[in-house]
């Protein structure tokens, strides 16, 4: 919301009328003679190639998963093998131009965009630095094969690499790609400009649209495509992703060079099927999908529908279209109409479209219909067509055997090593900068105001009488996530960071107050209101090798990231064998006092993912020490944020906050109180509900409480609180998710199983009630009190003497709670 | 018709028991009272006898078993009756079939104790289950003291770490002498754990066939850790003197020409000296009581602990109320008892050090001239007896002659009593025994 934007009612309340362009439908009309002039005669016959070569590895495919077996070798491929047989030309049309600093993403159905892509890069790289590629890629692992196993030019051997590498990952080999943890719905191989394919219908709708972003603020040639199906166009992830590509601020508000559109094309592989349904006709009602273009921006997206069963068409196109992003006038949506015979997958019996459809089709085959084009403009003869053909299926029949040789292409072997697959969880990495260039910045950090601000404010939030400053005064827990994040935006030029009303306003909870005057729009604006885009364009931004702090203010809205922050910001690590990394700091604020959807505490949803860092502080020291940790780290972090305790001083550490740089290390719990006779574990802004407990503990019933701070949840070390726990015997947790399903539990299952034979009684989890959380008068019946807490203690640890409950902690309350399911 | 062979329950404490042998097999023919199988508790041993006539059909545990009372041991009845109806559901878990003392278990290095598991009392379903919590349990374990003794107080009535403490405050607080700090049976101290020593191999070449391991039986490895934790525990010093005997030698000539007119107690000079320390007892209430770290227990009767040698070891039965008993019954009492705990068939309950306040411990027989007897904690002292001497006594006027004694030696624990106070009481016992006067 930016002041200079006037909204003028005079202007917007004028009667008027939208006028949209017409959008263009299959206009290319060129014959093979017109285009000799653009297309060399080795030109042509090498798309024809790349399209031949897609079409028997897809056959190959198809031949393993219905009948067993390859000429006549037999193989059983148990996992996926989503075919895309009929589409070649639109994947070799689309990759034509591209060269390897090009990014395409795609989707379940992508080896033809994989092989195609690579086929053209390789074509373009130097034989020098395709050499390098090749040696670098895991020491050479997947080179070594192919050299020991063919003869021929680096280029020659390059396309076998290829084929091997890809083939080698569908098949699940630690000789592929990515180390077999991809598999055929994810393989990729960035070195050629190749990016991740996703398993998840739309997936790549905001990932790909990340991608463009990091060239764009990062000043890197080359554009993005986002390869998605003609059915992704229905869903969520899609329409944010493109929404956020389209955004007016890119042309608008924007300085500099930075000033304009996204190097992006939404490149929609219309094969007219999504699984069964038929997207035109039946499950979509945009009958022709370029259509969205013209609903989207001014620009209508530059969209038009091309014929991709003509891959002179989809070239013709990509020229054009390429124009129009170098001029900075992006994003494209094109509508590339094509149709697979196969079916969804090999057990789809297409019981949903006619024989006569299938063979419609056939009869019009791209690679049948461009060889008999090149034939008769006397490009190649029939001859020639053939021995290629032949050529690349002896060349296939090779790499298929190398690539069932459980000798030569092994599984990782998870006996032998066991933590084989547990080391690419996290990588671990500690990295101040992804890169040496300069920071763009606006002043220096000394001069920014909220940095001046907060040079008078106390640091420790008690004087030497032990009275509190006055909250103004204090150092807040918002000004320690500011200190290290704006350390972090003065250290690595490539950090961004965006989300809902981080610019001007300063964020919602003004933790970003003093970041606008530092930085220019590039490196901090407002996203759309979108959270799925908002996180899935970081997933694009960090696996570039960007680092990002999306924000999505309350963490109720982590529902509407669920797939960016579930599948995907987790998962891409590990899935490609650590190739990439993902420096994704989410931040994620838990509120209070709106009620049922602005109050939730989801930290359990998260730790429950396998490949998330999750941290929640609760203390100004806390939390700039756990934000520096995760800006320096190179993984994907959850941090939680609590809106109860933004302001906040410096309670526990009596030396103050120090003003520099320090990392607390993730998944160290802390000791905020020490005491001898139990252990409170707790979680997020609870500890200050814990803190006035103890205070009751200690003079009423004569209990010293030791309390304990997770800090972070995973990873989390447990050998603090089973020290602890072996000295008091008695463990209580708490903190303000619901209960049911909370990770309280899984801390209280551990402990249990860590130091059974220490407890004085089970540990018990005070968590929130299963309801919705009610409006904020009524809160405390909802969220752990600190009478809650001493209530359970008296009733299911140790009987406090004189102690009358008021809360009801029975066995029989929660046997009676459980039934209901409340 | 087929009867099983129930394991008895020896004892309200007692849960289970180790079966330490079987003296017949399966097909042998029993008579009724021919001994079955011998078992044992921590505390005591005991026989089990054929209660039917018949063959033995099968035995359903092993040597070495550890069997929960009041379960079917075996059967007996005609050759070749089925007898699998009365096969004890918890031979079926695995874990009872387990015991240490299966074949093979020789090869291994360090030949574990036999008793690892019983340090935790087996708790089952049924009449008698303990709520308590993994860690009150272990710290009961740890110090020794009998979980079923305590009452919970924790959610539910479990038995909590506080309440095993409080428990261990009546008991005397052990304490490390070098450290000073509370002694718990860990790893590194404790005749309990010895056997975890690494002795050498067996089979190594050297010591081959020079030694063997021989696991504690739970009786010796009670008596080691009570003599070990009692001096380790507590301040025992020890005074010597002696009594004048020839009154109680009068006194037992007494007996036996009383015996010879039909008297039908045979009474001994340690039925006399017990009786004697009866009587005194009752003047030195601080002798007759238990020491509790922070308090004492003192006693208002007499529960006298006597000192019996059997083949299974030393046993102390307490006899209750011994002030009640005249002289007739105390020694009927004695002897009852002291057989009892040959055979091994006394009451468990009665072998517990708490039951009794004073214990005495009387090695005349064997010529023992002088000993300092070791306390059985928590009681504050035990009085030592011994042999018969005659010494040089001045009988007056200048002449010495030689005069039978007897000796006594009382250790006591200096944290409840002063020499001076240990002095009298044991002059005054001595006094007794010179002047004792018996109802015969």
């Amino acid at each position: 919301m930016p002041k200079a934007q006037f909204i003028d009612p005079e202007k917007k309340r004028k009667r008027g009328e939208l006028k949209f362009s017409p959008i263009p439908v299959n206009s290319y009309a060129k014959t093979i003679e017109e285009e000799r002039e653009n297309f060399s005669d080795d030109d042509l016959k090498r798309i024809y190639h790349d399209m031949a070569i897609i079409r028997e590895f897809e056959t190959m495919l198809n031949m393993v998963k219905t009948t067993g077996k390859y000429n006549g070798i037999a193989y059983n491929h148990p996992g996926p093998a989503h075919l895309s047989i009929g589409q070649e030309a639109a994947a070799v049309g689309m990759a034509y131009l591209l060269d390897k600093d090009d990014f395409i993403f795609g989707s379940h159905r992508s080896h033809g965009e994989i092989l195609a892509k690579g086929l053209s890069a390789i074509h373009k790289l130097e034989t020098k630095e395709l050499e390098q590629v090749m040696e670098h890629f895991f020491g050479g692992a997947i080179y070594g094969i192919i050299k020991k196993s063919f003869k021929g030019s680096i280029p020659r051997l390059a396309v076998k690499f290829l084929l091997y590498g890809t083939l080698a990952e569908i098949f699940a080999r630690e000789t592929g790609f990515n180390k077999g943890l991809g598999g055929s719905m994810h393989a990729f191989f960035t070195p050629f400009g190749v990016y991740p394919n996703n398993a998840i219908v739309g997936g790549s709708g905001d990932i790909a649209v990340g991608a463009a972003l990091f060239k764009k603020v990062n000043r890197k040639r080359g554009m993005v495509v986002a390869n998605i199906g003609d059915a992704s166009m229905a869903c969520g992830p899609v329409w944010e992703g493109i929404s956020f590509a389209t955004m007016d601020q890119f042309h608008q508000l924007w300085e500099g060079d930075q000033k304009g559109g996204l190097p992006l094309i939404i490149n929609i592989m219309n094969n007219q099927y999504g699984m069964g349904g038929q997207t035109c006709g039946e499950t979509m009602g945009y009958e022709i999908a370029a259509r969205i273009g013209a609903g989207v921006n001014r620009d209508q997206m530059h969209a038009e529908r091309v014929d991709g069963y003509n891959p002179l068409a989809v070239i013709d196109a990509y020229r054009r279209k390429k124009k129009v992003l170098e001029e900075k006038r992006g994003p494209v949506l094109l509508d590339v109409l094509t149709y697979r015979y196969s079916g969804h997958s090999p057990s789809d019996a297409s019981s949903y479209r006619s024989k006569e459809e299938v063979e419609a089709w056939e009869k019009q085959d791209s690679i049948h219909v461009f060889g008999e084009e090149l034939v008769s403009a006397k490009v190649a003869t029939t001859e020639e067509l053939k021995e290629m053909k032949q050529e690349i299926r002896d060349t296939m029949l090779e790499i298929f055997k190398l690539a069932i040789d459980d000798e030569i292409s092994p599984r990782m072997d998870l006996a032998s090593e066991p933590n084989a697959i547990e080391q690419l969880m996290l990588s671990n990495g500690s990295v101040e900068k992804f890169d040496d260039r300069e920071v763009e910045v606006k002043h220096p950090m000394k001069d920014n105001p909220r940095v001046i601000q907060i040079t008078k404010k106390e640091r420790y939030a008690y004087d030497k009488n032990n009275k509190p400053f006055s909250g103004m005064k204090q150092f807040q827990l918002r000004d320690g996530i500011f200190e290290a994040v704006i350390d972090r935006f003065y250290k690595d030029p490539t950090l961004i960071a965006y989300g809902e009303e981080n610019r001007d306003w300063g964020g919602a909870f003004a933790v970003y107050r003093g970041l606008t005057e530092a930085l220019p729009y590039h490196r901090l604006f407002n996203a759309s209101i979108s959270e799925g885009a908002i996180a899935g364009t970081a997933i694009g931004y960090a696996m570039c090798g960007g680092r990002v702090i999306p924000e999505i203010m309350y963490c109720d809205f982590l529902g509407r990231s669920g797939d960016e922050v579930f599948n995907q910001l987790p998962k891409w690590q590990a899935m490609s064998g650590n190739m990439i990394k993902m420096p994704v700091v989410l931040r994620v604020s838990v509120g209070s006092k709106y009620g049922a959807q602005h109050s939730q505490d989801w930290t359990s949803l998260v730790a429950h993912i396998p490949g998330l860092k999750v941290c929640f502080p609760a203390t100004p020291y806390d939390a700039k020490g756990l934000m520096n940790s995760a800006l320096q780290g190179t993984d994907p972090v959850v941090y939680f944020e609590s809106q109860r305790i933004y302001d906040v001083g410096e309670r526990f550490v009596k030396e103050g906050v120090p003003e520099g740089y320090y990392e607390i290390p993730f998944g160290e719990p802390d000791i905020k109180k020490q005491g001898e006779d139990i252990t409170i574990l707790t979680v997020g802004a609870t500890l200050y509900r814990v803190m006035e407990a103890t205070e009751i503990l200690s003079e009423k019933y004569n209990m010293s409480a030791e309390v304990i701070d997770a800090r972070s949840l995973v990873p989390f070390n447990y050998e603090p609180v089973i020290e602890s726990v072996k000295k008091t015997g008695k463990m209580l947790i708490t903190g303000d998710a619901s209960s049911r399903g909370s990770f309280l539990n899984d801390f209280a299952s551990n402990i249990t199983a860590l130091a059974f034979d220490h407890l004085d009684a089970p540990p018990v989890v005070v968590g929130s009630r299963n309801w919705i959380t009610p409006a904020y008068e009524l809160e405390n019946e909802f969220f752990p009190q600190p009478s809650w807490i001493i209530d359970a203690i008296h009733e299911k640890i140790v009987p406090l003497k004189g102690h009358k409950p008021v809360g009801n902690f029975t066995d029989a309350e929660q046997i009676r709670r459980g039934k209901l399911g409340v | 018709m087929a009867t099983p062979v129930l394991l008895p329950r020896q004892g309200q404490s007692v849960e289970s028991c180790i079966i330490t042998r079987f003296y017949v097999k399966p097909g042998d023919q029993v008579s009724i009272d021919a001994p079955l199988f011998a078992y044992e508790t921590d505390k005591a041993s005991f026989e089990e006898t054929a209660k039917e006539e018949g063959t033995i059909l099968t035995w359903f545990f092993e040597e070495g078993d550890e069997v929960p009372v009041l379960t079917n041991v075996g059967v007996i009845g005609k050759a070749g009756e089925s007898y699998e109806e009365f096969r004890p559901e918890i031979t079926d878990d695995g874990g009872e079939k387990e015991s240490p003392s299966q074949p093979g278990d020789a090869k291994q290095d360090h030949a574990e104790p036999e008793s690892e598991q019983p340090t935790r009392e087996p708790v089952r379903e049924g009449s008698t289950k303990i709520f308590i919590s993994p860690r009150a349990r272990n710290l009961a374990a740890k110090a020794g003291t009998d979980i079923h003794q305590i009452k919970g107080s924790g959610p539910g009535g479990r038995i909590i770490e506080a309440d095993v403490r409080k428990s261990m405050e009546q008991q005397p607080v052990m304490l490390n002498p070098s450290d000073g700090k509370p002694l718990t049976a860990s790893k590194e101290t404790g005749s309990s754990n010895q056997a975890a020593y690494a002795y050498p191999d067996p089979s190594n070449v050297v010591y081959d066939n020079d030694s063997k391991i021989v696991p504690l039986t739970n009786i010796r490895k009670r008596i080691a850790n009570a003599m070990h934790v009692s001096l380790q525990n507590s301040a025992q010093i020890t005074h010597h003197l002696s009594a004048d005997a020839r009154r109680i030698l009068e006194l037992r000539r007494q007996v036996k020409a009383a015996q010879r007119e039909g008297y039908e107690h045979n009474i001994t000079l340690n039925d006399m000296v017990c009786s004697a320390v009866i009587r005194v007892l009752k003047n030195h209430p601080a002798a007759n009581a238990h020491f509790l770290g922070e308090s004492t227990r003192v006693f208002n009767k007499v529960h006298l602990g006597f000192a019996v040698d059997t083949e299974r070891g030393l046993m102390v039965p307490t006899v209750k109320n011994a002030d009640d008993l005249s002289i007739g019954g105390l020694s009927h009492q004695l002897k009852a008892l002291a057989e009892a705990s040959r055979t091994g068939n006394v009451n468990p309950d009665l072998l517990s050090a708490a039951e009794a306040s004073f214990t005495v411990s009387n090695l005349g027989n064997y010529g023992v001239e002088m000993f300092t007897p070791v306390i059985n904690l928590p009681q504050v002292a035990i009085l030592g007896v011994n042999t018969i001497l005659p010494r040089p006594k001045d009988l007056g006027n200048g002449t010495y002659g030689f005069v039978p004694h007897m000796g006594l030696s009382l250790t006591y624990d200096h944290r409840a009593l002063d020499g001076g106070e240990a002095t009298r009481f044991l002059k005054d016992i001595a006094t007794e025994i010179e002047n004792l006067e018996l109802n015969i």
